[in-house]
């Protein structure tokens, strides 16, 4: 699996990202930069919810125009810039699942292996068909988000902290409960 | 809502991804805020193909001769009063010769850096060959080059590549007009610094081009793009192919199973093998198991004994016993009654060589020493105690190994399974493989055919062609129109017949009047403003032959193709 995550900023790669979001609100050619780091792993988050790929590519083209629409809106809270875009690109799929009346569930088998190993279980045969199911099926929607960005995205829970909001911890316990929930489904 | 699932959707390349940034429309769209995209803006083409095409009249050179079936279609010149359509006409002929129909899709150049001085022998990924003697680049003087020069190449082997390529497949021969079935086709062209330059006069490239065809029907043609029109060079020559070494790499990397050298398969054996340690660690800190009693022996009849004390430190076995006697074995041959009236200096046991069962006494006075084996005995009421002694130690030692034998199967269940598991990903990641490979010898098989050498000495486009006519069989007059029931504004419709290897294309539309053989598998292609549309070989059926004029509503590619590639895979090449 690709990865996504390029999240572990330090504090100077913060301030540098910071420095170049205010220029780039005083001059829209130097938000080129940002659009540069982040456009593979926006369009990746996009691509990983939706059914089309041509879809995606323009869903990605719209965050990046409604980013720099709202440039002067953004405040730098210590996050990634990044989070920021997440959240423009949550709406953007939104948008695209109001449009569709459908929403798209990518799996991929070794997130699945992924899943069925930290709920304590090996049997891969018996199990990743239900698992599918279950992830597809039967998961509301902010828990099918969390297992997304864990299993088939492999973001940290730092990461999903951020994209979604919430703590590290609280992403961390609420992604262990969905596992225990999970495990009860399938036993 | 309604949902979707899609299980293992291939992935996309960041390459591909990357390709589509376009920082600039951003910027575009950013600035003008409210306005619509202009890519949503079909202005243009709304308006001209709203314009009604009243008046059209179409006059085919027909053999009237002939049965509609068999008539071959050679011109067709359109009559038009319509000002919007005639200036539509008017741009689209004076288009260059070679004009891609939809921009960003073409087949790709390879390049190659040669010494002009050297000369170079250069293999395609096809199989292809190119020989470039020394000195052969002048430029536009005529001055003989010296130093790196870049060639570029590309080969066309099928109607898509054809087709994205936007050369045309037509001939005209003295007034009568071919369509080229192709065993293959290249372009090569030749730069320095950025300039193109030209072939030396004398010299010549030679050309081994990779080819399906085998045939000797095909003629070699150059494409002239000043009069719009191929020469004719003669015969090419046809010769089977040898493996080149790109393929002898693929084939020596497919044939060689090197799988398990593989990250990702050599992690899972690392995972393994991390498994089995964590299974011994598991293993080694079960509680250790209590030693099996030793079950008391009933004293024979008139079989000599001993009393002996013994050190319950040294025979933790026999400790838990009292009244041992130790009875001397058959095997003693040495050993007489007159033993009992020695008083002993010494007497010590160690065990015997059956562990738990017998024991070695050794006696000793003097100079005086035996050697005995012996074994545990008890006599009467001290045998009863012994065996219920025997029998609850027995029960404690028992219900201890059970749950031993339990935990260490446990373990080992466990080990299995983490190990069918790390077994079912590397079984996955060799069936992988192993298709990965099968595609690898697929493309090989394709590659590996025959070969039509020629020479040239010029660069440019190269065909190896034989000239034949529109396909046979049904002709029809068509308003070729999108599923909106508008006409399709598009200049040229390309016929792809599954049974000859060309692109036939008719001009001046979109009314189209065009032929096809209805035993074939036919797609007609049409393109409005760099927008796919095509008609399904389904659809073909729908045709009746000389049934006058009819719609046809051509399915739009709602595909944006990023590669010719994928646009081989989206119509089944």
């Amino acid at each position: 699996m690709i990865e996504t995550s390029k999240y572990h900023a330090t504090q100077t790669d913060l301030a540098n990202e910071q420095a170049i979001v205010e220029a780039a609100k005083k001059d829209a050619s130097k938000f080129g930069s940002l659009y540069d780091k982040y456009y593979e792993q926006i369009f990746r988050y996009i691509y990983q919810r939706v059914d089309d790929k041509e879809q995606a590519f323009d869903a990605t083209q719209q965050v990046f125009i409604k980013a720099l629409e709202s440039l002067h809106k953004y405040e730098f809270r210590g996050v990634p810039f990044a989070s920021w875009l997440y959240r423009i690109a949550s709406s953007e799929v939104n948008n695209v699942y109001r449009a569709q009346k459908q929403r798209t569930v990518n799996i991929d088998s070794v997130g699945v292996y992924g899943v069925i190993e930290e709920i304590g279980e090996t049997k891969i045969d018996q199990y990743h068909d239900k698992i599918v199911d279950i992830i597809g099926k039967e998961l509301p929607e902010d828990e099918l988000q969390l297992i997304e960005m864990r299993f088939f995205e492999k973001r940290s829970f730092k990461e999903i902290g951020e994209i979604l909001d919430i703590t590290e911890n609280n992403a961390k316990v609420k992604t262990y409960r969905i596992l225990e929930k999970l495990k009860k489904i399938i036993k | 809502m309604k949902k979707k699932i899609n299980l293992n959707r291939p992935e996309i390349s960041s390459e591909e991804i990357l390709k589509r940034k376009n920082f600039d429309s951003v910027l575009k769209q950013t600035t003008s805020v409210g306005a619509k995209p202009l890519l949503k803006k079909p202005w243009f083409l709304s308006s001209v193909v709203a314009v009604s095409i009243a008046i059209v009249a179409t006059v085919v050179l027909l053999n009237k001769n002939k049965t509609p079936e068999n008539v071959q279609i050679q011109e067709e010149i359109i009559v038009t009063d319509d000002a919007a359509l005639q200036a539509f006409y008017k741009a689209e002929e004076a288009k260059p010769c070679i004009s891609p129909p939809i921009a960003g899709l073409n087949v790709n150049y390879t390049t190659y850096k040669i010494i002009a001085e050297k000369g170079a022998s250069l293999d395609f990924k096809t199989g292809s060959k190119i020989t470039i003697p020394k000195n052969a680049f002048v430029d536009e003087k005529g001055n003989v080059l010296k130093g790196e020069i870049e060639l570029r190449y590309r080969e066309f082997h099928d109607a898509v590549d054809f087709f994205v390529s936007g050369i045309p497949m037509t001939y005209d021969s003295a007034g009568v007009k071919y369509q080229f079935e192709s065993a293959g086709m290249m372009e090569i062209l030749a730069y320095q610094n950025g300039k193109q330059v030209n072939m030396a006069p004398k010299k010549s490239i030679d050309v081994e081009l990779a080819s399906n065809y085998k045939g000797t029907e095909y003629n070699l043609y150059k494409l002239d793009t000043n009069a719009n029109n191929w020469s004719c060079l003669g015969k090419d020559k046809v010769k089977e192919a040898e493996p080149t070494s790109v393929q002898k790499s693929l084939s020596a990397q497919a044939g060689d199973t090197k799988i398990e050298e593989t990250p990702a398969y050599v992690a899972l054996e690392t995972k393994k093998v991390e498994v089995k340690k964590e299974k011994e660690i598991q293993m080694a800190i079960l509680p250790k198991p209590i030693a099996e009693p030793m079950k008391p022996e009933q004293v024979k009849k008139g079989k000599p004994t001993f009393d002996l004390d013994v050190d319950p430190k040294e025979f933790p076995e026999l400790s838990i016993y009292k009244g041992i006697l130790f009875e001397v074995g058959e095997e003693n041959k040495n050993f007489n009654t007159s033993m009992y009236d020695i008083t002993w200096e010494e007497a010590s046991i160690k065990e015997g060589s059956k562990s738990g069962e017998n024991y070695n006494l050794t006696l000793k006075k003097g100079l005086k020493k035996y050697d005995l084996i012996v074994y545990p005995v008890f006599e009467g009421k001290n045998y009863e105690t012994a065996i219920k002694t025997y029998q609850e130690k027995f029960n404690k030692y028992k219900t201890t190994l059970d749950k031993r034998i339990a935990e260490e199967k446990r373990i080992e269940e466990l080990y299995q399974e983490k190990i069918a598991f790390l077994k079912a990903k590397q079984d996955a990641i060799i069936r992988e493989e192993k298709r990965r490979m099968a595609n690898q010898y697929a493309q090989m098989e394709t590659t590996q055919k025959v070969m039509r050498m020629f020479a040239v000495n010029s660069f440019g486009v190269y065909n190896s062609d034989c000239p034949s006519f529109y396909p046979k069989g049904v002709i029809c007059t068509a308003n070729i129109k999108n599923e909106l029931n508008k006409n399709l504004m598009c200049y040229d419709v390309y016929l792809v017949d599954n049974e000859k290897n060309g692109l036939f294309t008719y001009y001046k539309n979109p009314i189209a009047r065009f032929s096809f053989n209805p035993k074939s598998k036919n797609i007609l292609w049409a393109v409005e403003n760099g927008v796919l549309y095509w008609l399904k070989p389904e659809q073909f059926a729908t045709i009746v032959n000389g049934e006058g004029e009819k719609n046809l509503v051509l399915n739009k590619v709602a595909q944006k193709f990023e590669s010719v590639e994928e646009m081989k895979t989206f119509f089944n090449f």
